[in-house]
């Protein structure tokens, strides 16, 4: 029924109208865990709900729309509640590769991360890659891709991050990773391979005024948070393999 | 009629009025505290204007209804924070809701196809 050596990694899928490819996601990553894969379906208007049911997938269904982290926390307060060792969050629009999932939980099942980030810097844009060494500068972070959204959570990772304490985050990057870095979590990035966005457009490059508010929240965020923990953060955020894409 | 009159009938009439809020059950009572505050005020700086010129002088302000208006702003700002603090409480409430709804719906949806959902309708399977 499972590949052979397929591990026990919860598959946590946040979907917003995708089901040109919610479908073939869900079945890529079925194929690869013996564990449920969960897609958050985040008030969708089209079939993405009922093509995720189809394809095999746990459904959660908000009433409301609470943005990329609500979605995600809604699969993490699900992971935690079934006390799930490990959770892997993708992307629904494909840009994320299922196959790379046991690369993100390698280090986790090693002992030598709590989180780690599946990163591919090079696919961004200038503008982006200026907008991020400000964010990254501001909250004091050591790492290359703070917004991907293909990560890997140990328990007590998935705990934390599903209690009301990270509720009130709009995003899951700079505000999540702060947040992780404040408790001792130690957070790693794994050099993975990533598709161009097919189908949809970002939740946060969606506009200009989107962008705006993105970067105004983050940076309100930052300031608030200056200087909480910046110190030992530092010698706990590494890196691993290459700062470029996996081929 | 004089001045004070005029303020004291005002503040009698912003109390009243809260207060009827809060009977008619349009107003939630903790915040009904506040208001019934700021009519006591109006109130009784109305009937007793002079009160102005007397905190003004002993905090060093040469024009004393300046004093009014700095209070008055500045209590409006202090009122307008702690409704957003309220609302952002509230906001993790309703995130917190929303996301146990999806939870226990799932769960339910689980235990339907699991379970027949009537005696005489059992689950396919």
């Amino acid at each position: 029924m499972f590949a052979i050596g397929a591990t026990l990694n919860m598959v946590l899928i946040p979907a917003l109208n995708e089901e040109a490819s919610i479908g073939a996601l869900v079945g890529a990553a079925g194929a690869v865990t013996a564990a449920p894969v969960v897609v958050i379906d985040d008030g969708s208007t089209d079939d993405t709900a009922a093509l995720a049911r189809a394809a095999g997938a746990t459904v959660l269904s908000l009433p409301l729309n609470l943005g990329a982290w609500g979605a995600i926390q809604t699969g993490l307060r699900y992971a935690a509640k079934s006390q799930w060792p490990l959770a892997v969050t993708l992307d629904a629009d494909g840009q994320h590769e299922a196959e790379s999932i046991d690369a993100l939980t390698a280090p986790i099942l090693a002992g030598e991360a709590d989180v780690v980030i599946g990163a591919c810097p090079g696919r961004l844009s200038l503008a982006r890659r200026i907008a991020w060494h400000y964010l990254r500068w501001l909250g004091g972070i050591s790492l290359d891709d703070i917004t991907s959204g293909f990560r890997a959570y140990n328990r007590s990772a998935i705990e934390y991050l599903a209690s009301s304490e990270a509720t009130l985050l709009d995003y899951q990057d700079v505000g999540v990773l702060m947040l992780l870095r404040r408790r001792g979590f130690r957070t790693i990035e794994v050099a993975v391979p990533m598709q161009p966005r097919q189908y949809g457009s970002s939740r946060v490059f969606d506009s200009w005024w989107t962008v705006g508010s993105y970067m105004a929240q983050t940076t309100v965020l930052c300031l608030a948070r200056l200087g909480s923990g910046r110190g030992w953060a530092r010698r706990r955020h590494y890196r691993r393999g290459d700062s470029r894409c996996a081929s | 009629m004089t001045y004070q009159v005029t303020s004291l009938v005002l503040g009698l009439l912003i109390a009243g009025t809260i207060l009827w809020l809060v009977r008619r059950d349009h107003l939630h009572g903790p915040f009904a505290f506040w208001w019934i505050g700021v009519a006591a005020t109006v109130a009784l700086l109305g009937s007793w204007p002079r009160m102005f010129d007397w905190i003004a002088v002993f905090l060093g302000i040469g024009y004393p209804p300046i004093l009014a208006v700095v209070l008055g702003f500045g209590l409006l700002l202090v009122k307008m924070l702690t409704m957003d603090i309220e609302r952002s409480r509230q906001e993790r409430r309703v995130r917190r809701l929303a996301q146990r709804m999806a939870l226990l719906e799932a769960r339910q949806r689980a235990l339907e196809d699991t379970l027949p959902l009537s005696p005489s309708e059992p689950a396919d399977g």
